[in-house]
């Protein structure tokens, strides 16, 4: 009772110094919570939407994707009107209805604006049925009829400032088509982004599926009385014959439904949990550093204690209860905040055009038990060595004047354990850099990367030594003595040293580690980019490009060749008798020109030759394939062809690495036109010095097509490392978190050094140190701090960084570039982290009274 | 109310005045209202230059609190203090911090040294701080009076209290302050290792003609001093020259007497 009495009243008295740990612990569980909350709560967004859009039992296509994506021919799977007829006889069904629906399409304005989101949610076209009254109602205008009106749903409207009566065209497999608004339609729950467009029946079929009297789904509706079960079974009955029907209760369809997008979810939770995994690991470093600095500094308490009969046990229970308090507190906090975090993330998905409704944040109760659980748990384990060391405090402590703290020395055990381990991780590196297959060396680097931060992390109190006098000689031997001051600052406590330093050199070995990765692969991808790429222009975008366009493009002028280039299902058989279905590339010949590859045997250009092909070297070597052996390649859809290989091609690349090669015109021979598939990707050559007019003349072409984007090798080169930039701004954004709760580790070490220095800095004010002087000196130490840890992280990430990029190379990341700008940006960046970390604590101490700070006991 | 302005204005130190401090109608009160206490009360002293001066007093006195306000640690309620011709009431903190460091030094009862300096580096420090390089000779001589040439490497936490006191002293008299001023410097040594560190202060004073204040309770270490001040309720009310231990423990006694009768 005494200890928890004890406890509660030493944290409640020291609340000022726990601060900052609490506010580690809030940051890592907030972070946590919110984004479970998040992703709980777009989970929740799908399911409803899923929910109110099925039908009480719906008949597909067998062949149908779950994720209603579309078949390699671009057109939906459907099946016959007759269907309808089929299933209304069954028993217990009240209603049937045809839909059609499509998500090949792109929808753009008069002006070619594309009214697609821009979050990646796509763009649906259907028929407009009674079925879609259960997600939506008209809130304007009225219900397509006939060929030339279109409703669209009021987010897409709003946020387009559509009208009724404006044109929009829709561009599918079966060409475009303009329709006038004729209405909106509002959806009852929260859609969080798709645009979607009705027609009549008859339109949607004939635009969409390029066919009459199919549908893609039917909606069933139960009679009364009718479960959704019951009603499957009796519509499988009725249409048992066929047995080419997927057919599906409400909950499965919506179950179906939401597993794609559960997929997707979970891999940002986890994405973002492993970074707030992160945070907790450096958090751990602070809680440490506060209880070690706590612990010393009642050194002669807790001799005290122990004098008159507190067991060690006792008085490291002591500690832990603290511990727990201080979890508790900041967990409590973190899940309050963790709810802030998710609604501010829906907001930012809003901003980016993905609408969120706070009606349906969803917070199940494991988010704030996990939450607390977490943070508690985590704060206690490290408390953990803390705590044993005040157990292991004498009763002599009491008597003994306590002077100035001990000085944590850095012990060789922990020296030897941790070179031991260091070691270990180099030599793992090593290995990885040096792996011949590449999914043997990741864990290898995994194992490497884990066990040099380890080593690293033990070692630190050590390096801390070496480093901060390095870093002092060039740093702050030019302010004199108030720079001596502190370097010896910096260097009394290295333990505590190492650890502040060590909880920033996580986060920024990650930054170095992806920054070098990410402009490594930016620059090999630009270096094989001008070795191989010989076409002026590329053209692509996130649908496969539609017969209209690819006329548009063939007949822009100043051209010398178009290439056209699709993917095909097929199923290949070597003549060792191993099959495979990675599929077949069809191109024109003038492939050959616009990707200039190397082969290790025949020409390339043969390989485009009637009924012939090439292979990749990899295949080549383990089929045992030679140039003039036959492969079968089995078209999906089509025939089986005999292909003849004429060329072997290297695979020492990174674009169409293990890529086979077959002319369109061999493909058109065995794959009937409507199983054709569009064009994945378009190349294009300009006329020897009409580059500029014929890429003007290419964009101005494509214009009616927005989904598809032009680009010369320069803009496509640009794109790449746009995008490869934003994906690393976007875990640079993630690991802020890291670094955040770093910089107040480095404060809270300040902080708590300025506390516990009271007395000297006292006796340095009354001998005559400036204010000034001694703030520039806090300052000078969390500079040194915050620079040794930057080098600690920059040297450790640029480490990992140059052994992935070793490993890579055999998967095409062929050049090493270390992007000194930014490390060197985060390197003085760091210093500059410093002086802000040490601004209130080294204000603080510019403000203790003199007399006051000579007087403390 | 007695007076300790007794000295005389002018002496015969090189044109210098032979008041080293003084301190006129010091007024130095805590709170307000009821609960106003005063600590010291309408105090006037000189403190003679070249002279080694002790205060003395029971707990409570104000003898600290004096000495913090001449020394420019603390501030006065009311009255001035002068060290030489300088007023120091009313400076700015920054002047202030200047005038202790280039003007006063100071030894303290513990934790007087930074540990993570060594002996000489904590002896120049105050020079440090004020870029100002010292005194070779001067500190050689510093460092032989106070016997600590072969101890200048080592840190604090490798000295004996008695070395970590007289590094002190070296500290304090390395600068050439005008005057230092020691806040009980023998509180926390063995009679031997205070006898050691007082008999280096009356050296300094001897035969380097400094000017020394020191806050002291025990009579043995006033009766170093050449003079004694006597404190009591803020005000000073008797002092002594010439004092031997046995005399300044007897007026003590006096005044407890006196203390408890009244």
């Amino acid at each position: 009772m005494t200890v928890m009495k004890t406890s509660r009243r030493n944290f409640f008295a020291h609340k000022g110094r726990m601060a900052l740990s609490a506010i580690a612990v809030l940051l890592s569980v907030a972070f946590v919570c919110g984004t479970l909350v998040f992703t709980d709560t777009m989970n929740t967004t799908f399911d409803k939407l899923f929910a109110a859009t099925a039908s009480d039992v719906t008949v597909l296509p067998k062949t149908a994707k779950a994720d209603g994506s579309t078949p390699q021919n671009g057109l939906p799977e459907s099946l016959p009107a007759s269907t309808v007829a089929q299933v209304a006889k069954a028993q217990g069904v009240k209603s049937v209805e045809g839909a059609v629906s499509s998500m090949n399409v792109t929808v753009v304005n008069s002006a070619n604006k594309n009214m697609g989101s821009s979050t990646g949610a796509p763009t649906i076209a259907g028929n407009w049925t009674k079925n879609d009254l259960r997600s939506m109602e008209i809130t304007s205008g009225h219900a397509p009829r006939g060929p030339t009106e279109v409703m669209v749903d009021a987010d897409t409207a709003d946020k387009h400032h559509l009208k009724m009566g404006d044109s929009l065209r829709t561009i599918s497999q079966k060409g475009d088509f303009t329709a006038r608004i004729v209405g909106i339609a509002t959806f009852k729950v929260t859609n969080p982004g798709a645009a979607v467009v009705y027609f009549d029946t008859a339109t949607a079929q004939r635009e969409l599926l390029g066919a009459t009297g199919r549908f893609t789904q039917l909606g069933v509706t139960a009679a009364s009385g009718v479960t959704d079960t019951q009603l499957k079974q009796n519509v499988a009955q009725t249409l048992a014959s066929s047995g080419t029907y997927k057919i599906q209760t409400a909950k499965e369809n919506a179950d179906e439904n939401r597993k794609g997008v559960g997929q997707f979810m979970n891999v940002i939770k986890y994405a973002m949990l492993g970074f707030a995994g992160i945070a907790f690991l450096v958090g751990i470093f602070l809680i440490i550093n506060t209880f070690s600095m706590l612990v010393t500094q009642r050194t002669r308490e807790i001799g005290l204690m122990r004098a008159v009969g507190s067991s060690r046990g006792q008085v490291n229970r002591s500690v832990l209860v603290e511990a727990t308090l201080l979890g508790i507190v900041g967990s409590i906090l973190g899940v309050g905040a963790g709810v802030g975090i998710a609604v501010g993330l829906m907001k930012l998905m809003g901003a980016a055009g993905m609408d969120l409704s706070t009606r349906d944040l969803t917070v199940k109760w494991t988010t704030p038990v996990l939450g607390l659980l977490l943070g508690v748990i985590v704060t206690i384990l490290a408390a953990y060595l803390p705590a044993r060391r005040a157990g292991k405090v004498s009763p002599m402590a009491a008597l003994r004047d306590a002077g100035t703290p001990a000085d944590g020395k850095a012990g060789w055990v922990r020296g030897v354990i941790g070179l031991i381990l260091t070691g270990i991780g180099i030599a793992a590196l090593i290995g990885a850099a040096t792996a011949k297959k590449a999914t043997d060396g990741s864990l290898v680097l995994g194992m490497g990367v884990v066990f040099s931060l380890i080593g690293f992390v033990i070692i630190g109190p050590l390096l801390a030594n070496g480093v901060v006098r390095v870093i002092s000689v060039v740093l702050l031997r030019a302010f004199g003595p108030v720079g001596r001051l502190a370097e010896r600052n910096a260097l009394r406590n290295p333990r505590r040293t190492g650890a502040t330093g060590a909880a920033l050199m996580i986060g920024l070995a990650l930054v170095a580690c992806l920054s070098v990765v990410g402009s490594s692969m930016v620059a090999s991808a630009t270096s094989e980019l001008d070795k191989s790429v010989g076409a002026d222009f590329i053209v692509q975008g996130n649908q496969r490009i539609v017969p209209q366009a690819e006329k548009a493009m063939e007949r822009s002028p100043d051209l010398v060749h178009v290439t056209r280039y699709k993917d095909l299902d097929a199923t290949l058989t070597s003549p060792d008798g191993q099959k495979d279905t990675d599929g077949i590339t069809a191109a024109d010949p003038s492939y050959a020109q616009d990707l200039r590859r190397a082969t290790t045997a025949g020409e390339l250009s043969a390989a485009y030759g009637t009924n012939a092909m090439s292979v990749g070297s990899k295949y080549a070597k383990k089929h045992g394939v030679h140039v003039g052996d036959t492969i079968n390649v089995a078209f999906k859809g089509g025939e089986t062809a005999k292909l003849k290989v004429a060329a072997i091609t290297d695979d020492d690349v990174a674009i169409d690495q293990g890529a086979r090669y077959t002319s369109i015109a061999t493909m058109q021979k065995y794959l009937p036109a409507n199983k054709i598939p569009p064009n994945e990707i378009m190349f294009a050559k300009a006329k020897e010095g009409q580059e500029k007019q014929a890429y003007a003349a290419l964009k101005k072409a494509m214009e009616p097509y927005p989904q598809y984007q032009v680009r010369d090798q320069t803009d496509y080169k640009q794109e790449l490392k746009d995008q490869i930039g934003q994906l690393l701004n976007m875990v640079y954004g993630l690991l802020a978190l890291a670094i955040i709760v770093a910089v107040l580790g480095v404060v809270n070490t300040l902080a708590l050094s300025v506390v516990e220095r009271t007395r000297e800095i006292g006796l340095m004010r009354a001998i005559g140190m400036s204010r000034r002087q001694l703030r520039r000196m806090i300052r000078m130490e969390s500079v040194v701090i915050a620079l040794f840890g930057a080098l600690l992280g920059l040297g450790l990430g640029m480490g990992w960084g140059a052994t992935a990029q070793q490993l890579l190379a055999l998967e095409g990341l062929k050049v090493l570039e270390i992007p000194w700008g930014t490390i060197i940006a985060v390197f003085v960046g760091s210093a500059f982290v410093g002086l802000f970390a040490a601004l209130i604590p080294a204000f603080r101490a510019g403000r203790m009274n003199v007399l006051n700070a000579i007087a403390t006991d | 109310m007695t007076s300790a302005v007794t000295i005389p204005r002018h002496g015969g130190t090189g044109g210098r005045t032979a008041v080293a401090a003084r301190a006129r109608q010091v007024v130095k009160a805590y709170g307000a209202g009821e609960t106003r206490v005063v600590a010291l009360d309408h105090v006037d002293v000189d403190i003679a230059r070249g002279q080694f001066t002790a205060i003395m007093g029971p707990s409570g006195s104000g003898k600290s609190t004096l000495m913090h306000c001449l020394a420019g640690l603390d501030t006065v309620t009311s009255g001035q203090i002068y060290l030489d011709e300088t007023e120091i009431t009313g400076l700015k903190d920054k002047r202030l911090t200047q005038l202790r460091r280039d003007r006063i030094g100071f030894i303290f009862q513990a934790y007087n040294l930074l540990p993570t300096l060594n002996a000489l580096e904590n002896i120049t420090l105050p020079m440090d701080i004020a870029g100002r390089k010292p005194d070779k000779g001067w500190l050689a001589q510093v460092v032989e009076t106070v016997g600590l040439s072969s101890r200048l490497k080592h840190r604090p936490n490798q000295l004996s209290g008695g070395q970590q006191q007289r590094v002190a002293v070296a500290r304090a008299l390395a600068a050439r302050p005008e005057i230092i001023f020691g806040d009980e410097p023998t509180g926390n040594l063995d009679s031997r290792a205070g006898a050691e560190v007082l008999g280096f202060l009356r050296r300094s004073v001897d035969e380097l003609g400094q000017t020394i204040v020191m806050v002291t309770h025990d009579p043995v270490a006033a009766s170093y001093a050449d003079r004694v001040l006597y404190l009591a309720d803020g005000r000073i009310v008797d002092e002594m020259f010439k004092p031997t231990a046995d005399a300044v423990l007897d007026r003590m006694k006096d005044f407890d007497a006196r203390g408890r009768t009244s």
